[in-house]
């Protein structure tokens, strides 16, 4: 695992968090499954047909997902910015304060390289970040699939990757969860006239 | 023979949610759902039996495990299961449709009710963490639409904050996967890694860091799905929002199916740890769920979201009976799971009528049920009865099994503090039990509708089953299954 791929992940996670067009953020995932992608394809020979499968996954996901994803932000336009949404550097600052501690304080737990780990776990955080600072539901369907893709580089680092079924149950729940959102998604832009889930406030005690 | 029956059980459901799909009026769906649902849950209680009675030489398939454990949990999830299909027709014709056009609205239903009830009847009897947390991601796939089946702003909110919040929980929990599976095999392994059996074995070979990283991921992550304070958001807006059978599979079935996944856990993965650790924060876990719940049992309540605060309370009784992990507790936490199971479907189906003639409950707490109708009355009295810890209820005697099993653990602090909050939460729903009887203006009677016969005869039912529960408390503790519990996975 490369030290600029590590990078390029955890910059496009940020990326997500940052960027205001629900388009832009959807083509920074869909790099990121592409990157994890090839790279997983480009370790398998040498070491495993598990990380083979996890390389022909992420690319589908690569596809499939933003395709899908694309398709609901189409029929969803924002007739414009979502107010609520705080200011692009005090979601970046907020995402840094959180995921940086977590990705420092976390131990050493196995995988071949520290560096690989942190960034799992950072990229993880800032999905989790991301589906708390994002107004937008969209943004927290992509926050989830940021810590996914934290996942996933977690586990490609691991020797010989995770089992196939877990890889294979892992991409069949990944689109049921992603198509339950889709669904939400577009009801929620229905009901309310804008994606914007601040808006969804009534149920309080 | 027993792993064709094995993959039966999930698979019946998820067959019969499907071909549901073909049926071309409301009225056929409605049937074929009925067959399905006696046939579903006559294999999975086939198969709860064998499990009990090999509850003390537990057997591994392929796939899968019956132990006692398997067999109370996949038991209890059938009966329910069986229970809210049978409601399903009355709560249909009542509330057509929303989420979905009119027309398919009904297939909907059944695909997400039997794809959710195939997913908690598979996840007692896996033998394998990672399958295991597959299968309770995927209920919160089948389930999330469900919520949000009413198609009302609320419940799209509840839907939706469910679906975020126990998704991302689920997350944390693979992290913890992740870190458990390199730990056990660090130079590659293979799915049987992830067996109970095997982590069991190996864990003790896990770095002391890591293993005490993967239980915390792990039990945290699983504490967002069951709905654990203090990361239950979710759980009372999807239990007040769900249609009511829906509800019932969710508190009665789905939390404490998540539960038993964690007690595995802390079975295999526990006695690695440093001495303690792992029961105190299923003990933290347990007062927290309490100090939250305590306070809303207190407050004027709509009648399901009163509900939903008291599995709440109920799912931290849970955490303190596998904390405390005493031969007296562990049999408290069989009967209060399955009393709890039962008092709390009764209580969500006794919403079908209750909304039905007093839409006000749906924001409201109830008011003057007994002089509406006797039969719901009946069911509601029963309800809160249960739910408090009324003697005779099970709930009293499992409450009180949980409590001697906390001082037989030597965790005195912790025993008086629940026993104080579980007298203050039986003060509030004992408030709640006698205004919603007789409290508030006089109204007419309600008419005897199918949702109130309905209800009267699931009184008379779960009634009889929560009075049968209570005179199995005293056998319990010496049980074999409650033996095989105390042993883990083995």
């Amino acid at each position: 695992m490369t030290g600029v791929l590590t990078w390029a992940l955890v910059i496009s996670a940020l990326g997500v968090v940052v960027v205001r067009r629900r388009s832009v953020a959807l083509a920074l995932i869909a790099l990121q499954s592409v990157w994890l992608g090839v790279h997983a394809i480009s370790v398998a020979s040498d070491q495993s047909t598990g990380l083979l499968v996890a390389g022909a996954v992420l690319l589908a996901k690569a596809v499939l997902l933003p395709v899908g994803l694309a398709f609901v932000v189409l029929r969803t336009r924002e007739p414009q910015w979502i107010a609520t949404e705080r200011h692009p550097l005090v979601r970046l600052t907020l995402a840094l304060a959180i995921a940086l501690p977590i990705a420092a304080l976390v131990p050493h737990f196995g995988l071949l390289q520290p560096g690989v780990e942190r960034a799992a776990v950072g990229l993880v955080a800032l999905g989790i970040t991301t589906a708390t600072v994002r107004r937008p539901a969209i943004f927290q369907v992509l926050g989830f699939l940021v810590a996914e893709n934290g996942l996933y580089l977690g586990a490609l680092s691991a020797p010989g990757g995770l089992p196939t079924f877990v890889e294979l149950g892992l991409v069949f729940d990944l689109v049921l969860i992603v198509s339950v959102a889709a669904v939400f998604s577009a009801k929620i832009h229905e009901e309310l006239g804008t994606g914007d889930t601040s808006l969804l406030g009534g149920l309080r005690d | 023979m027993t792993e064709a029956l094995a993959i039966a059980v999930p698979a019946l459901p998820a067959a019969c949610g499907l071909l549901v799909q073909l049926a071309r009026t409301p009225r056929t769906a409605d049937r074929m759902n009925v067959a399905g649902a006696l046939a579903s849950a006559a294999v999975a209680l086939i198969v709860a039996v064998v499990a009990l009675t090999r509850s003390t030489t537990p057997t591994h398939g392929s796939w899968y495990l019956l132990d006692g454990a398997t067999g109370v949990f996949l038991g209890v999830v059938a009966v329910i299961g069986l229970l809210s299909a049978l409601a399903s027709p009355a709560h249909l014709a009542d509330h057509g449709h929303g989420l979905f056009r009119a027309r398919r609205s009904r297939a909907w239903y059944y695909l997400g009710f039997y794809l959710f009830w195939a997913a908690l009847l598979a996840l007692p009897l896996i033998d394998n963490l990672g399958v295991a947390w597959l299968m309770v991601e995927a209920t919160t796939g089948a389930s999330a639409l469900l919520v949000a089946y009413s198609g009302r702003r609320n419940a799209l909110e509840a839907g939706w904050k469910y679906l975020v919040l126990t998704t991302f929980g689920l997350t944390i929990a693979l992290v913890g996967i992740l870190v458990l599976y390199v730990g056990l095999a660090p130079r590659g392994g293979v799915l049987a890694t992830l067996d109970w059996q095997q982590i069991a074995r190996h864990a003790h070979s896990l770095h002391g860091q890591a293993a005490l990283l993967a239980f915390l991921l792990i039990i945290g992550g699983l504490a967002a799905k069951i709905g654990w304070a203090p990361v239950h958001n979710w759980l009372p807006d999807a239990h007040s929002e769900a249609p009511p059978p829906v509800s019932a599979l969710l508190s009665a079935a789905l939390l404490p199916v998540v539960i038993l996944i964690a007690w595995r856990v802390l079975d295999t993965l526990g006695p690695t740890l440093h001495h303690g650790v792992a029961k105190t924060v299923f003990l933290a876990f347990g007062l927290a769920s309490l100090a939250i719940a305590v306070p809303f049992l207190w407050r004027p309540q709509a009648w399901k979201r009163l509900l939903a605060y008291s599995s709440l309370e109920h799912m931290g009784v849970l955490a303190l009976g596998i904390g405390f992990a005493t031969p007296l507790a562990t049999a408290g936490v069989v009967l209060h799971f399955a009393g709890h199971a039962l008092a709390k479907a009764l209580g969500f189906y006794t919403a079908m009528p209750l909304l039905h003639h007093q839409p006000a409950a749906g924001e409201q707490p109830p008011r003057g049920v007994a002089r509406a109708s006797s039969g719901t009355a009946a069911a509601f009295g029963v309800t809160l009865a249960s739910l408090s810890g009324m003697p005779p209820s099970p709930l009293f005697f499992s409450e009180l099994l949980i409590l001697l099993g906390g001082i037989a653990a030597g965790q005195l602090a912790v025993t008086l503090i629940a026993a104080a909050l579980l007298g203050l939460g039986f003060l509030g729903l004992a408030h709640a039990l006698i205004e919603g009887l007789a409290g508030g203006e006089p109204e007419g009677r309600w008419r005897r509708g199918p949702t109130v016969r309905l209800v009267e005869r699931l009184a008379v039912a779960i009634g009889a089953g929560l009075i049968a529960l209570s005179a199995t408390a005293y056998l319990l503790p010496g049980w074999s299954v409650v033996r095989t519990l105390m042993r883990g996975v083995t």
